[in-house]
């Protein structure tokens, strides 16, 4: 039971950090390294909206806001100026700004590591099904589901939804019905980096806050992204199920061989089925 | 001058200037400045023989880099083989395994391409952290990395250190010089530019690329036991896909493509980083700053500004 329990609660982290990254790169073929910043970001702000409110509610939304609007200078300033270029220059951006973000957040934060605590009503284990346990792990699946669902209504049955996959699908045509792509691309890549840091204020209660955290996640982003399909939501739902299960569960026979599985079945998954195991076409959800 | 003569007369002066630098004045705390920037210079000049030359961005050559320092420094200290030996084999390492990576993973091109080079990286990462801890001393790498010793004559100090790596420098910079002159170097831009039409010119392309992100890796392994040996040290933490991310960076930074432009990036990120750490403790910061700078208004790197304004004012 309580490997389930982790199982869901790592995967309702993993899609909330993947969903942001796929959906970049569904927009605009962009490759976010920084993603894992974004997500170090978001801790680091949700540890500061705690420590000066205590309200970690407060935290789940000025976080995610600070994140998207860091995303916006950063796509209006760095990624705008190179979209015509090679597309491996936004990536190299993006190393570049993984530098700053690092250097931003040890100038405000400093060098130490936080401690964030979970929010008092969630701190008591609470009993199911005769075992027990973690009531913020349970609070972090719920949220993670009712986001993954949040973000499939809005893609797929709202006008704002449609017009984000026509501009990944086919920015000329819809910049000639007199849509400002240029404003979506802007939106999506804060929407994601928003994301990213959403997830790393609501997991911050799990792993400690320090410097360099990004590092690491990014990698199991990249996981779950290329073996959902990139640019796919429900591949990213999916993959983030398997990696986070896979992972809770082999933590529990053979935690020394996770993180080895997890990169096997990555160079397996882009050797075999370059474009995901879930679905074949590379469009948003 | 032509094109050669130049090209070994700026070796020749490149290496002459680290021995004399080497002799003479310089402080002692430049002298691992300098060291540094000869280690990566060799990094990165192998490492746009697969980007540059090829157009293959391989996110995983910290794994042929960690290789060759964990090669040195197990062939001299359990094996004992001399320096020279255990450096040859080093590079060799770091060429087998990319050859192997790169035989697998240039099934796939662009960024999947890059994906899977990142992937085998951060394996051979975690592998060298966790899994062979006997061979690599686990988190806590290997300490007591010897110098060379050659012709009675011991490169202990970071001062005779740097004749040395000046002249492994000289000699992989002429020989990626003449690689890429080479037919063999055409072929593999001809590849890069139009993969079709060389392929149909009868070249196996896929052979090509296989052939010098192997010479790419080579020149990793052969960097990364210069690392470790001026370090006394190798470290699992080199292996990490930050480490390729620094060399894509100095590559970049000076200009991708060109012979020098990896010489000129490798130094360039080492002077900032060293220069800006001594003005302010942000310097990780403002290089990030420079590099996106850089990347956004000069295409070219570097070396291609500077060839723009050597252009501009002599019309």
């Amino acid at each position: 039971m309580n490997i389930l329990i982790i199982g869901l609660s790592l995967a309702a982290m993993l899609f909330l950090l993947s969903a942001g990254l796929t959906l970049i790169f569904g927009m605009g073929g962009i490759i976010n390294f920084a993603h894992g910043s974004f997500y170090m970001l978001g801790a680091y702000g949700g540890f500061q909206v705690i420590d000066s409110t205590g309200s970690f509610w407060l935290a789940l939304v000025l976080a995610p806001l600070g994140g998207a609007a860091v995303g916006v200078l950063v796509e209006r300033l760095a990624l705008r100026p190179v979209y015509n270029r090679e597309p491996f220059v936004q990536m190299l951006l993006t190393f570049g700004v993984i530098l700053i973000l690092e250097e931003g957040v040890r100038a405000v934060w400093g060098l130490d590591y936080k401690d964030v605590s979970a929010p008092a009503v969630l701190a008591a284990p609470v009993h199911v099904l005769g075992a027990t346990v973690s009531a913020f792990r349970l609070f972090l699946i719920a949220f993670g589901a009712a986001m993954a669902a949040l973000l499939f209504l809005v893609l797929e049955k709202t006008p704002v939804g449609t017009v984000v996959r026509a501009a990944s699908a086919d920015p000329e045509m819809v910049r000639a019905l007199g849509i400002d792509v240029g404003l979506v691309r802007t939106g999506v890549f804060a929407f994601g980096t928003g994301l990213a840091a959403l997830a790393g204020a609501v997991t911050a209660p799990l792993f400690p806050v320090e410097l360099g955290m990004g590092f690491g996640v990014i990698i199991d982003c990249f996981v779950v992204v290329v073996i959902g399909g990139l640019g796919s939501i429900k591949g990213a739902v999916a993959a983030s199920l398997l990696l986070g299960l896979v992972r809770a569960g082999g933590y529990g026979f053979a935690p020394e061989w996770v993180d080895l599985l997890s990169y096997c079945l990555l160079i397996a998954v882009l050797l075999l089925r370059p474009h995901g195991l879930f679905g074949r076409q590379r469009r948003l959800a | 001058m032509t094109g050669r003569t130049r090209l070994i007369a700026v070796t020749l002066l490149v290496a002459a200037l680290a021995v004399v630098l080497a002799l003479t004045g310089v402080g002692a705390e430049r002298l691992l400045l300098l060291n540094l920037v000869l280690v990566y210079a060799v990094f990165a000049v192998g490492y746009d023989l697969a980007f540059g030359v090829a157009g293959l961005l391989s996110l995983g050559h910290a794994a042929f880099f960690g290789l060759g320092a964990y090669l040195l420094a197990n062939l001299t200290l359990r094996a004992h083989w001399p320096f020279e030996a255990a450096l040859l084999a080093a590079g060799i390492g770091g060429g087998v395994l990319a050859a192997a990576v790169g035989g697998v993973a240039l099934r796939l091109t662009g960024i999947f391409f890059a994906l899977v080079t990142l992937a085998f990286g951060q394996l051979c990462f975690i592998l060298a952290g966790n899994h062979l801890r006997a061979w690599t001393g686990g988190l806590d790498g290997i300490s007591g990395v010897p110098r060379p010793v050659l012709f009675g004559l011991d490169f202990a100090s970071d001062r005779l250190f740097l004749l040395y790596t000046a002249v492994v420098f000289a000699i992989l910079l002429l020989v990626a010089a003449r690689l890429r002159a080479s037919p063999f170097g055409q072929v593999v831009a001809g590849i890069r530019l139009n993969p079709v039409r060389i392929e149909q010119l009868g070249w196996r392309t896929n052979r090509f690329r296989v052939a010098i992100f192997a010479v790419s890796g080579f020149y990793a392994g052969i960097a990364g036991a210069l690392q470790a040996s001026l370090l006394f040290f190798a470290s699992p933490q080199i292996i990490e896909w930050t480490t390729s991310g620094d060399v894509l960076i100095m590559t970049v930074l000076g200009g991708a493509g060109t012979l020098f432009g990896p010489v000129v990036g490798a130094a360039a990120f080492e002077l900032l980083r060293d220069e800006l750490s001594r003005l302010t403790d942000r310097w990780y910061g403002l290089l990030g700053l420079v590099f996106v700078l850089v990347t956004i208004f000069a295409p070219g790197g570097i070396m291609g500004g500077a060839g723009r304004l050597l252009r501009r004012a002599r019309p």
